[in-house]
């Protein structure tokens, strides 16, 4: 292919990345659309997703206690902090591989930055974890809850997370585009990564190994680097220096990938 | 000011799960652009070596079979297709009516589907909301506009969707046949609004058969054959030698 890297194609990609995030008057109604009109028409409207997700944690959460031997007042605030951010990261990475592929017409048809979509992905998910999180002062009520200082962590902890996510989105939609075989790849690999990361175990049960399964997952860094200061607790500063490492890796891959095969994605529709 | 410029500008698409052509198939193919087998890859040329340049107020009727490249070379003009190789240089806001009801989506009322539609185009929500009855009384839709797009008849969903997309009048207009839309009254309606903005803008890119819509508002043309510019000039010349190639002198010997 004629499409080398040049700094013709940096250059495009750089204003792509500039203007694409800075148009949020784009993005923002657009991923926002897409929620309203998946629930356009029932009743509860977008209130299900709050509704399902706590209707998981309750289930699951009571099968669980029994089955670890552990109190449910433990257990079940555990298993929903970590399962609305499991959430947000399983939906963004499954949201990825549709990216492109749902916005053929619009690719087609306008010179809109590329970024948007990956925007457009995040903004969806991000909406839909804002939907979860109401659940959590259900299950604080309920089970008891202490606030901390901590809790601000929360912040920074939602920023790596979407500073890796909007990388990750991005590298994973443009393979999907070109290999239609990815997006089942990322699926099943999702399957595999639930039971992988610690969401609904800790790494306390693991042993000696916990350490090794929570600190080369990245998606339990980033689990963690997020639950944890919702529970109150500070995390260690080794998921930080992983989280930083995991994004500049992301950076070194994503960046030329994106330069070199942003123009292509059209052609691979 | 708005310019387009070409330097052989070519679009190749490689199409990854194509069976290898066969001979038979080769024999019978007439239209479309080039297909090269290279290996496993089948790679089609949709636009080869395409070196343009438009200027202000020019109006550019393109012509060629079908699969010539028409659309494909109104798609580099939107800037959507960047050539595989070659550049292709667009300034100016361009507004291109090649799919008017792009991005409508039937679930939301016609007022949403503006709102969203005219971010698109890169209007704030101010603007838009500014223009949302304007829209409403060209379209005719009054009540409808608050009802899902999907109750709509299909004329007035074109309605709708002809009124969104050309609320804003472009540098570069860029159509793919002159869109009529709706009943005979409407229709009027419609060609008037297209003929306005065909006039502010300040390049136009017209791709049709009939030469007679576009001797009305073209004043260069260029003729495409498997992706290539054959033929650039005034409109007569074009216009004779695309006659010249009507479809019983387009048989061409097996490559």
């Amino acid at each position: 292919m004629a499409h080398r890297l040049t700094s013709r194609s940096w250059q495009f990609a750089k204003r792509d990345f500039i203007e694409g995030v800075g148009a949020w008057h784009v993005w923002l109604p657009f991923g926002l659309k897409d929620i309203r009109q998946r629930y356009r028409r029932s009743r509860l409207g977008q209130f299900w997703i709050s509704i399902s997700t706590g209707i998981f944690i309750a289930g699951i959460g009571v099968l669980y206690a029994v089955l670890f031997k552990i109190p449910p007042h433990d257990y079940l605030p555990y298993l929903a902090v970590n399962y609305i951010v499991w959430l947000l990261m399983a939906g963004m990475a499954n949201d990825s591989t549709a990216a492109f592929v749902e916005a053929s017409a619009y690719l087609r048809q306008d010179a809109l930055p590329k970024t948007i979509y990956i925007m457009r992905v995040l903004v969806r998910n991000v909406t839909i974890f804002a939907h979860n999180l109401v659940v959590l002062p259900f299950i604080f009520l309920v089970f008891g809850f202490r606030a901390s200082i901590a809790m601000l962590l929360v912040v920074p902890g939602l920023v790596l997370l979407l500073i890796a996510g909007f990388l990750t989105v991005l590298v994973s939609s443009l393979l999907s585009t070109r290999f239609r075989d990815f997006p089942q790849i990322v699926q099943s690999t999702l399957q595999v990564a639930f039971f992988a990361t610690p969401v609904m175990w800790a790494p306390q049960q693991m042993g000696p190994i916990g350490w090794y399964f929570v600190h080369l997952n990245p998606f339990a860094i980033f689990l963690q680097l997020i639950a944890e200061p919702i529970r109150g607790k500070a995390p260690d500063l080794s998921l930080y220096v992983g989280a930083g490492i995991i994004i500049c890796i992301l950076l070194i891959f994503t960046l030329p990938f994106f330069a070199r095969y942003r123009a292509r994605v059209v052609y691979w529709l | 000011m708005p310019s387009i410029q070409l330097r052989s500008a070519t679009v190749d698409f490689p199409i990854y799960n194509a069976r290898t052509r066969s001979l038979r198939h080769g024999l019978l193919r007439r239209v479309g652009g080039r297909i090269q087998p290279q290996g496993d890859l089948v790679t089609v040329n949709a636009l080869r070596d395409v070196t343009l340049s438009l200027h202000a107020g020019d109006r550019l009727a393109i012509l060629g079979g079908n699969g010539a490249g028409k659309s494909t070379l109104l798609r580099v003009f939107a800037g959507s297709y960047e050539p595989s190789s070659g550049t292709a240089d667009i300034n100016g806001s361009v507004s291109s009516l090649l799919d008017i009801t792009l991005g409508m989506d039937f679930e939301l009322t016609g007022e949403e589907n503006i709102l969203l539609r005219g971010a698109f185009v890169g209007m704030s929500r101010q603007e838009v909301k500014q223009r949302i009855p304007e829209i409403a009384e060209f379209s005719e839709l009054g009540e409808y506009l608050h009802l899902p797009v999907r109750t709509y008849s299909s004329g007035m969903m074109l309605r709708l969707a002809f009124a969104i997309s050309t609320a804003r009048a472009p540098d570069i207009l860029l159509l793919d046949e002159m869109i009529g839309v709706g009943d005979r009254a409407f229709i009027t309606k419609t060609s008037k609004r297209l003929e306005k903005l065909m006039d502010t803008a300040s390049i136009l890119a017209l791709a049709s058969h009939d030469t007679a819509t576009l001797s009305r508002y073209c004043n260069r043309a260029v003729l495409l054959q498997e992706g290539s510019i054959v033929m650039e000039g005034s409109l007569a010349t074009v216009f004779k030698a695309y006659e010249a190639t009507s479809p019983s002198d387009n048989l061409r010997q097996p490559s």
